[in-house]
Parts: structure tokens; C-alpha cells; sequence
């Protein structure tokens, strides 16, 4: 089980989390029946019309056991030891795409990674930093307008050491007040984050969680048009020492 | 025929599973515990298992080590189909017969009959 530091009245927190786990395990065998029964009847005769209808419950199954795992993986994080390693986060990134494209698809939306000609490395743990990416991305889809692309956005910030990943979504700009709560409390509670409308804001605390793991921090950028969520992690000095 | 023991306690997932299995060919038992599984290994002398690890009443380690503890059945192949399988280890669990570990949140349709084939290799 994961404490947030900084949490006022922490027993209750910590087990309101322990509760948020022990669901999240709970919910893992219903979530993946529906899955299977769903590629079973995709892969059955069925008319084009039942046929996306059965890709949006695969597809939005996939999305809930995702969250699922991240939580039950968030409560392990006092307990593990993480392996960090120079990565390109190019790389991971367009393998997310690969993943994440049906799903943007059947959403009229498409994701995209925002090619550098010189890579860059960073520091992180790969499970975690796929995580969060996942993450953001998932927040990106259903925030941003149909027919926009989602751009993964990779950008060295040498005053701080750090490599920034960002995950830039085209959709309703976060109001003042919204975007005050969020810079306040983002890595602080899982209750009361409310990152955009109708997001209880749990997803993003679980990427603070793995982001803080890593050494890193995750935050947000406000455009007018739609949103940044970014992780920073630690630069890797491997290619400089080439 | 090779006879496959099918360890799962959810009926509906034990149905969709056995069907992909006969599907492919194999001859299917359902257990839906540790116990009644035991009785079958006994009656059926499967060629493979394939196991759930958190079962009504116990989970599948318990059963590990019992067919561990036997001459004929610790040679069993078992392949792990869970929920779990992020926290596990294939290696840590080799030593007990395992020798696949499925991931039920993430599998395809043929991933299963797939590692049947394999472990049988």
C-alpha cells in the first residue's frame, strides 16, 4: 500500500487506498470475462454494426483493467525495488501508439508521436513510464475534441537535467479555478483531484504515485485549445559520454 | 487424445476456455477447485493443467505443492491462467512444474490453446 506524503488524517487515506486496491483486484475477473466474451463474439459471425459495438466493449474493457492493474501496481510500490535504465522514450512511445491506436480509432481520434532528429534518454523504470504514458493518454482520448490528433511530445529541459514527455490533447480548456486544484493537488489525494469535468482525478494520482517513484515529477500545461500532461525524469548522461 | 485439466472457478470463463481448447483439439476436464482437481488428476492422468491461482476456497499454490509432493504428477506440465500474472515469476515458479504463465487481462483467443502447444513441445 502506497502513504501520500503530505496527507492530512493519513489512516483514512490509507484506507480508503487499501480499499481503491482490494476493489481494483476485485474488479480484474469480471472485467477480463467481459473481455474474453467479447473477443469471442468478435470473432464470431456477427453484422458490421454488432461488430463495432463488440470492439467498443473490448476496447473500453481493456481501458478499465488498465486502470485496474495501475492501481494494484501502485499498492506494490513501497514493497519493490525498480529497475531504472537509460531509455528512449521516442521508442516506448510509438509502441504505445501501436497499442492505443484501435482505440483512438474507434474514437475518431488518432495519437501520434512528434519525431525528434536527435533522441533523447532518459532515466526511469520502463513498466511505470509506460504507465503513466498509457495514462495520459487514456485522459487525452476522452478529453479531446473528435477528429484531433493526440501528440506525444518528447523535449529536453537541460536547466533541470531532465527529459520531459507530454502528452498534448486538442479539447476543452481547463477553467482557472479547475487549473488552480489541479497545480495544488495534483500528487496529493485521489479523492479530491478533479484534473477535468467528470474525471475524479484517480488516474492521475496513481501517475504521480509511479512518477515519484522514478525520481520524477508529472504536471500540466493549460492551452487554450486543450491540454498538456507531462512526467519529467532525470536525463540519462549515456549518449553525452559517446 | 491429449487430455487437458482445466482448473477455473468461474463457470463462464471455464466454459469460453474449454470451448477454445476442444476447439483446438484437446480433451477437456473441468475442476472448479483444488479438491475436486486432485480427484481428477487421479482419474483422468491429464497431460497438461492449466490452473487459475486464485480459486474458491484456497488458490492454485496449495495444489502446487501437492502434485509436487507426487512421484507421477510432479512432472505434470501447468501452465498459470490469472489475473495475477504481473506479480509473478515464471522463474520462481518453475520449480513447481509451471511452465507458462498466461495473463487473463491481456490474452487472445489463442493464447491459450497456443501455450498448451508449447508446454507440450
Amino acid at each position: 500500500m502506497k502513504k501520500s506524503e503530505g496527507l492530512a488524517g493519513g489512516d483514512i487515506v490509507i484506507h480508503e487506498v487499501s480499499s481503491l486496491t482490494a476493489a481494483a483486484h476485485e474488479l480484474k475477473s469480471p472485467l477480463a470475462l467481459v473481455r474474453q466474451l467479447a473477443l469471442q463474439l468478435e470473432s464470431s459471425e456477427v453484422t458490421d454494426e454488432q461488430r463495432r459495438l463488440v470492439q467498443q466493449i473490448t476496447l473500453t474493457s481493456e481501458r478499465a483493467l488498465r486502470l485496474t492493474s495501475d492501481l494494484t501496481r501502485s499498492a506494490r510500490l513501497d514493497d519493490a525495488l525498480f529497475e531504472l535504465e537509460p531509455l528512449n522514450p521516442e521508442q516506448l512511445c510509438k509502441d504505445i501508439v501501436a497499442e492505443l491506436t484501435p482505440l483512438f480509432e474507434a474514437h475518431g481520434r488518432s495519437l501520434a508521436v512528434t519525431h525528434r532528429t536527435h533522441p533523447l534518454l532518459l532515466v526511469a523504470n520502463r513498466d511505470l513510464l509506460r504507465r503513466i504514458i498509457m495514462n495520459f493518454s487514456d485522459n487525452a482520448l476522452y478529453y479531446s475534441q473528435p477528429g484531433t490528433a493526440v501528440h506525444m511530445q518528447i523535449q529536453a529541459l537541460k536547466k533541470s537535467g531532465t527529459v520531459r514527455v507530454g502528452i498534448r490533447d486538442y479539447g476543452p480548456a481547463l477553467s482557472a479555478d479547475m487549473w488552480r486544484k489541479l497545480q495544488k493537488k495534483l500528487t496529493h489525494s485521489p479523492q479530491s483531484v478533479h484534473a477535468r469535468p467528470q474525471s475524479s482525478g484517480l488516474g492521475l494520482f496513481i501517475a504521480s504515485q509511479f512518477a515519484e517513484a522514478m525520481q520524477g515529477t508529472i504536471g500540466a500545461t493549460r492551452h487554450r485549445d486543450g491540454a498538456t500532461f507531462y512526467v519529467e525524469l532525470q536525463a540519462s548522461r549515456q549518449l553525452s559520454l559517446l | 487424445m491429449t487430455r487437458v485439466l482445466l482448473v477455473e472457478d468461474d463457470p463462464w470463463l471455464a466454459e469460453l476456455e474449454a470451448g477454445l481448447l476442444k476447439k483446438a483439439g484437446y480433451e477437456v476436464t473441468l475442476s472448479p477447485h483444488a479438491p475436486s482437481a486432485i480427484i481428477a488428476i487421479d482419474e483422468i492422468k491429464p497431460d497438461v493443467i492449466v490452473l487459475d491461482v486464485l480459486l474458491t476456497g484456497g488458490t492454485a499454490f496449495a495444489l502446487l505443492h501437492e502434485l509436487q509432493s507426487y512421484g507421477d504428477t510432479g512432472t505434470v506440465p501447468i501452465i498459470l491462467c490469472t489475473n495475477m500474472a504481473e506479480s509473478l515469476r515464471l522463474e520462481d515458479l518453475q520449480a513447481y512444474g509451471v511452465r507458462r504463465i498466461v495473463d487473463k487481462t491481456t490474452m487472445q483467443l489463442d493464447d491459450l490453446p497456443a501455450a498448451v502447444r508449447g508446454v507440450l513441445l
